[in-house]
């Protein structure tokens, strides 16, 4: 086993699982941290704007939650391809390669559908 | 945000040849516009989209924290609903296309037989798909308080 199938295992696991856990992330509001960018602070965590501020002055400390969405996503799907990585290779050869592309293009109309309320306004 | 668009133009130009050349027909007369177009090995291209596209997300990244403070309230003010949410979708879109990175570098560098090249054609368009999304979406962000006030 070389360290080249290695990395094509965990290339293979990680792009799929963080695509799912991206989706998951983002409909769960799981973010592991959040960014104040007009504060500059981070906070560990999901933190809302009327969480940190009055509600009417929300606007004043704006929230940011995709960093910490892409690195939820990002700290699952590593661990999930250090897994893989480490299985032997007849146990991932019975998998269809293409559920790599598969996975994350599902992901991406996911995506769609939780980003449908900002055509509703 | 100048250096962004011009990273982002030269991705566009190496991974949209590259899905051209991938979805080509392997038959196409040596000498015609196709066989030429294809003759160009596609996985050279490899490793400049994927240096290309972790350097455009990472000034995307940069130039989104003034975009959240000081842009995305005036779309708001101005009511462009519509602009917001496929700018949304970018940023979805760019973060899973990230991720495909490492297969996608695998697909090209050492095609196996057992990894159909439909896999590797899929994957490359679908980082196609993402990158002209993120283009035509952050241009009209870019240029939408021109058009409409």
């Amino acid at each position: 086993m070389t360290s080249s199938d290695r990395f094509g295992r965990f290339a293979f696991a990680f792009g799929p699982t963080f695509a799912v856990l991206y989706v998951v992330a983002v409909a769960k509001d799981w973010a592991l941290f959040t960014v104040f960018p007009s504060l500059g602070i981070v906070l560990a965590g999901t933190h809302h704007s009327r969480d940190v501020a009055d509600p009417a002055m929300g606007f004043l400390a704006p929230a940011m939650y995709w960093y910490g969405w892409a690195a939820t996503a990002a700290l699952g799907a590593a661990m999930f391809g250090v897994v893989a990585a480490l299985l032997a290779g007849r146990w991932t050869q019975a998998i269809w390669p293409g559920w790599v592309w598969v996975i994350p293009a599902l992901s991406m109309i996911a995506c769609v559908y939780l980003t449908m309320p900002w055509f509703r306004l | 945000m100048i250096i962004h668009g011009l990273v982002a133009v030269a991705l566009l130009g190496a991974v949209t040849h590259q899905t051209l050349a991938a979805w080509a027909s392997a038959d196409a007369r040596p000498g015609s516009f196709i066989g030429r177009f294809r003759s160009v090995p596609s996985a050279s291209f490899a490793n400049a989209v994927v240096v290309l596209y972790a350097a455009s997300t990472l000034l995307g990244g940069i130039v989104y924290l003034y975009f959240r403070v000081d842009v995305r309230p005036e779309f708001e003010r101005a009511g462009h609903w519509h602009v917001l949410g496929f700018f949304d979708l970018k940023e979805h879109f760019a973060a899973i296309g990230l991720a495909l990175l490492p297969a996608y570098l695998v697909c090209w560098r050492r095609p196996h037989a057992d990894e159909p090249a439909q896999t590797r054609t899929a994957l490359t368009s679908i980082l196609a798909f993402i990158v002209w999304w993120s283009f035509l979406t952050g241009h009209v962000a870019n240029n939408i308080m021109g058009f409409g006030s």
